[in-house]
């Protein structure tokens, strides 16, 4: 499953609160969206990091990849 | 290989050429020969037979060949992120109360690479008989030097077609009752926002039963339970002290109690896949509270029991493991 192109709210919504209905146990990935929820860097920079980590762990993430459009 | 060993085993390996993370009494560690390992001081040991005390042996984590040692400085801490492949993991040990431990501590979460290069290890300890007299240590077995300062890490570069994933047994959860924010971070805190009323701490913990700090501080981490336990209640000072710091803008909770620890921990750790295990490690509170000596805890992965734990940043009485996938 490919991931939702950078542009798509998923990401925004990940930012600001998405990431408490994401069902993972994902040690990484529980951490970095509580670090970038918290972040006051550019929305555009923090979905950057988003991205990046989902495409370089994306063997292992196929749930959460699954559940990133219905959040 | 993970195992509990003597020493002569140990140093057949070691002389081998085995490239090995070693935890072990300091006096016991001194004894191994020179080689490709990093070490830590501790004695405390989850085995398959159950938790030990153990002066004479020493656990012993096996790495690939290709794995990279490293010592640094108190003032390289940021190298433990900076300085790990870009496709594999770092395994690291850090003496308990050192500058390294406390830098490491409240600054490796917020680095950005941090949860790109999986970083895994330990904070080393003594006999919690000797904490007022004997400092804990690491060991760069290139040298056979002790520091009571700085990181030793080991580097491993994976295949294209591997992934290291850190993984972590939290037997505690958050209550349902007050929600407690802390205003700046750090090992020590005198108030906390009590569901947004500012109070003072120590006198919130007493009012709560946990002027023992038995039970942890549990913060949420984007739905990961961390546990920051609690080292002493100073009713009189009005300060509490932590082993892990606390972090602004995380929600806290105090622990819910656990009625059966072992059990617990059995269960919890039982769900969790051992497939492709490399590293694991335990925590001496769960060590202690929840009696391990002598205690199987059935499919629990064995490895050093550590004065802090590190999967990813410095976690409390959490059973860490790092598997490659």
């Amino acid at each position: 499953m490919s991931l939702p192109p950078p542009n798509h709210p998923c990401w925004k919504r990940l930012l600001s609160g998405g990431g408490a209905r994401l069902k993972t146990d994902q040690l990484a990935l529980q951490l970095l969206c509580s670090r970038l929820e918290r972040s006051d860097a550019p929305v555009e920079r923090r979905i950057s990091e988003l991205m990046a980590f989902f495409t370089r762990f994306e063997r292992i993430l196929p749930r959460e990849i699954a559940q990133l459009v219905t959040l | 290989m993970n195992d509990l060993m003597n020493l002569e085993e140990a140093g057949r390996l070691i002389a081998a050429g085995a490239v090995c993370c070693v935890a072990g009494d300091e006096a016991a560690m001194r004894q191994l020969p020179r080689g490709a390992w990093i070490g830590g001081s501790i004695p405390y040991f989850m085995a398959p037979a159950g938790g030990l005390v153990a002066h004479d042996k020493v656990f012993v984590t096996t790495l690939p060949d290709s794995a990279q040692l490293q010592y640094l400085s108190a003032d390289e801490v940021d190298q433990v992120v900076a300085g790990g492949p870009e496709h594999g993991y770092s395994v690291m040990i850090v003496p308990a109360g050192s500058r390294a431990h406390s830098r490491f501590a409240q600054d490796a979460s917020t680095s950005a690479d941090a949860l790109m290069k999986p970083t895994v290890g330990w904070v080393s300890g003594v006999h919690l008989s000797e904490l007022a007299t004997t400092k804990p240590v690491v060991f760069d077995g290139r040298t056979g030097q002790a520091h009571d300062d700085g990181i030793v890490v080991a580097r491993v570069t994976l295949p294209d077609d591997r992934l290291a994933m850190v993984e972590i047994t939290n037997i505690f959860e958050g209550d349902d009752g007050d929600v407690l924010r802390f205003e700046t971070g750090g090992f020590e805190a005198s108030e906390v926002l009590i569901n947004g009323e500012r109070c003072n701490f120590a006198e919130y913990l007493q009012a709560r039963g946990n002027a023992d700090g038995k039970l942890p501080l549990v913060g949420d981490f984007g739905g990961a339970s961390l546990n920051a336990s609690v080292r002493q209640v100073d009713v009189a000072g009005g300060h509490v002290t932590l082993y892990a710091p606390v972090f602004p803008g995380i929600d806290y909770r105090l622990a819910r109690p656990v009625a059966d620890y072992v059990a617990t921990f059995r269960q919890r750790a039982g769900e969790r896949s051992s497939e492709g295990l490399v590293f694991s490690c335990n925590c001496v509170l769960n060590f202690l509270y929840g009696n391990f000596e002598g205690q199987s805890l059935g499919a629990t992965p064995t490895g050093p029991v550590t004065f802090g734990e590190i999967g990813y940043q410095l976690l409390n009485q959490t059973l860490v493991s790092l598997r490659v996938v």
